[in-house]
């Protein structure tokens, strides 16, 4: 069913561990391979930087405190699909990154396997 | 008024006789004249009014009106001087002419055994403003015609009954006239002063602006208080609220004094100066510019009334960020819910037991939200936690031992999870599932610069210790827990007395983790 996520590297940064535990069990279920979870925006600039072998992202908006979109532009630099996490709601992202593939808390592991395969570029099956 | 008299003001006359004229036309004229400063001294009069009055010119010039003429001793005599000195005040306010159709006004003159005495006299006065080049009032031309006499003849004539050709030829009838048009005025004269008062405690605030520089001719308390108590009279809004140039008011203003059409403003944002000389500050309004037309229906000024709603706008955006906070922290807990409950599931997939795990890993959650509304989420007590995470299984078993701790809402929310989850492995395998086994928890707080703290949760008396074959939810929480959302260490060792729990985290960094 989801073929297209198989074997994905997919960087998590959540700064909550049981949220984390919980995306890490999805994408594990999806046959992904979670990266992470990354709890601060510093590290996740880190292994974004480092880790050339990235397929995707998921980021939580809100990280200890701090924004996540400049992880965001530094993987939109790189070429990197990402999907946002949220419990804000809708109104949680700023206008530029308004039409962004998004998943909102809590999860369902369908809203977050579309947003990936939207994020990807992935056919649905 | 802020004028101050210049001594050229005294000059008047050698100033008139450049134009000679009008000096001429002026000295000579039958009619008395008199010009006073705005501060109301005699500045010049001609040959008649020194007739009129009983003076020479060198006593007057330069003399403040009211110290010569205080309207003498007679009962009437305040209310006599406060209609002159409101006529003046009137004109030195609207630029424009007063009249007084009658005056009552006792003058000092010379009595008949040399002494000088008070006269009652009678009056009917125009008071006109006189303008210099740069529009700036400097002198009051005052016309006052003593008709003293004709209202004397005519009380005599009073006495008689009828009404005879004699009213006509001695102005009976002007005199009644003037009578009613000043009985009239001083009505209308209370009238006003009632409603200024009015405008002057509405608790909204209120101001009246004059032509189309928009001149503060009055405003209210409430008014002074929103732009720090400056002094605006006489001041164009312009002038005198400088910090409001470029957000759009005095256009607005000009449009309503153009167009002669009322604007309303709601929530307006403006930044205004509300303390003399501190920095602008943020206002929101809701105000009102209504156009003042004369008879002939020409704008002649703009009514502005309003009230401040910044504490509303503020209670309102407080409120707003709240509710966006609130269903963020409710949609984060549900995530949390929905993590518990799918791990849950993994490790007990038969209905019963994971009903029992799941409710008692909800349960301790539930524990550490009260705990922390009770501070209303500032934080809560490292203790306290534990006395909650472990009450089920008798205090006397576990020996809590250490100084207070303050922990952040999420670091309280961590150890909450954490210690439930110790607790129910201590119960279910170890030490407090045979009857002698003891939990000892003991907790310190090292380097008070860059605090960190240790706990070490050692179990004793319990069953023989056994290495887990893999590791459950249980432990995987701990570790996560302290290592994702703490940014600390845990060790896990299974000694053979019991399990051995060390958990070291710093706790300068729990601030940053509330995301």
């Amino acid at each position: 069913m989801a073929e297209g996520l198989a074997g994905r590297r997919v960087l998590v940064v959540e700064d909550e561990a049981l949220v984390a535990m919980l995306l890490e069990a999805i994408l594990e279920d999806m046959g992904c391979i979670p990266v992470g979870a990354i709890a601060t925006v510093d590290e996740a600039l880190a292994v974004v930087a480092e880790d050339a072998l990235l397929d995707a992202a998921l980021l939580d908006v809100n990280v200890a405190g701090r924004q996540v979109f400049p992880i965001a532009e530094a993987l939109k630099a790189r070429g990197v699909p990402f999907v946002f996490s949220t419990g804000y709601g809708e109104g949680g992202l700023p206008d530029e990154w308004r039409s962004h593939p998004v998943v909102q808390k809590p999860f369902s592991e369908n809203a977050i396997r579309e947003a990936l395969m939207r994020a990807m570029g992935v056919e649905q099956a | 008024m802020r004028y101050r008299p210049r001594a050229e003001d005294f000059r008047i006359v050698q100033t008139l006789d450049q134009a000679i004229d009008f000096a001429a036309a002026f000295e000579a004229s039958p009619n008395p004249y008199m010009l006073v400063t705005p501060d109301l001294r005699f500045a010049g009069m001609n040959a008649a009014f020194l007739a009129m009055v009983g003076a020479t010119r060198d006593q007057l010039i330069g003399v403040r009106l009211f110290d010569l003429y205080d309207a003498g001793p007679g009962e009437e005599a305040p209310e006599n001087l406060r209609q002159l000195r409101n006529s003046f005040d009137k004109v030195l306010a609207t630029g424009e002419r007063d009249h007084l159709a009658l005056l009552d006004y006792a003058i000092p003159v010379v009595g008949p055994d040399g002494q000088m005495v008070h006269e009652d006299r009678h009056w009917s006065a125009t008071n006109t403003p006189l303008f210099d080049d740069s529009g700036t009032l400097v002198f009051i031309l005052q016309h006052a015609t003593d008709i003293t006499e004709l209202v004397r003849v005519r009380r005599e004539r009073e006495t008689e009954p009828e009404t005879s050709a004699m009213d006509m030829i001695l102005g009976g009838g002007l005199i009644h006239r003037a009578r009613a048009v000043q009985a009239a005025n001083r009505k209308l004269e209370m009238e006003r002063n009632r409603l200024v008062e009015m405008f002057m405690q509405a608790p909204g605030f209120v101001a009246i602006l004059s032509g189309p520089n928009h001149v503060f001719q009055m405003y209210n308390t409430a008014y002074g208080e929103l732009v720090g108590k400056r002094d605006l009279l006489g001041k164009s809004a312009r002038d005198a609220v400088p910090e409001a140039a470029s957000q759009g008011f005095f256009e607005r203003l000009d449009t309503v004094f153009a167009t002669g059409e009322a604007f309303q403003g709601r929530n307006s944002l403006v930044e205004i100066q509300r303390s003399p000389s501190g920095p602008p500050e943020v206002a929101w309004l809701d105000f009102i510019y209504q156009p003042v037309r004369d008879d002939d229906g020409r704008v002649v000024g703009i009514f502005v009334q309003g009230h401040d709603v910044t504490q509303t706008v503020l209670a309102t955006e407080r409120q707003k960020l709240m509710i966006g906070e609130l269903n963020h922290r409710v949609k984060n807990t549900l995530a949390t819910v929905q993590s518990i409950a799918m791990q849950t599931a993994r490790s007990r997939p038969d209905p019963e037991t994971f009903a029992e795990s799941f409710q008692q890993r909800l349960l301790a959650l539930s524990h550490t939200h009260d705990l922390l509304t009770r501070s209303y989420w500032e934080g809560a007590d490292l203790r306290a936690i534990l006395e909650h995470e472990t009450a089920a299984h008798g205090p006397s078993r576990i020996a809590l031992n250490g100084p207070p701790v303050a922990l952040e809402p999420a670091s309280a929310l961590s150890f909450g999870m954490i210690f439930h989850e110790l607790a129910t492995n201590a119960a279910k395998y170890g030490a407090l599932s045979s009857p002698g086994g003891r939990v000892f928890v003991d907790w310190s707080v090292a380097n008070q610069a860059d605090p960190r703290l240790h706990v070490i949760w050692r179990e004793t008396g319990g069953p023989p210790v056994t290495v887990p074959k893999q590791r459950g939810f249980g432990s995987r929480l701990i570790e996560r827990n302290i290592r994702h959302d703490l940014a600390g260490e845990a060790k896990l060792a299974y000694a053979n007395d019991g399990l051995i729990a060390e958990l070291s985290v710093p706790l300068s960094r729990g601030a940053q983790h509330n995301g």
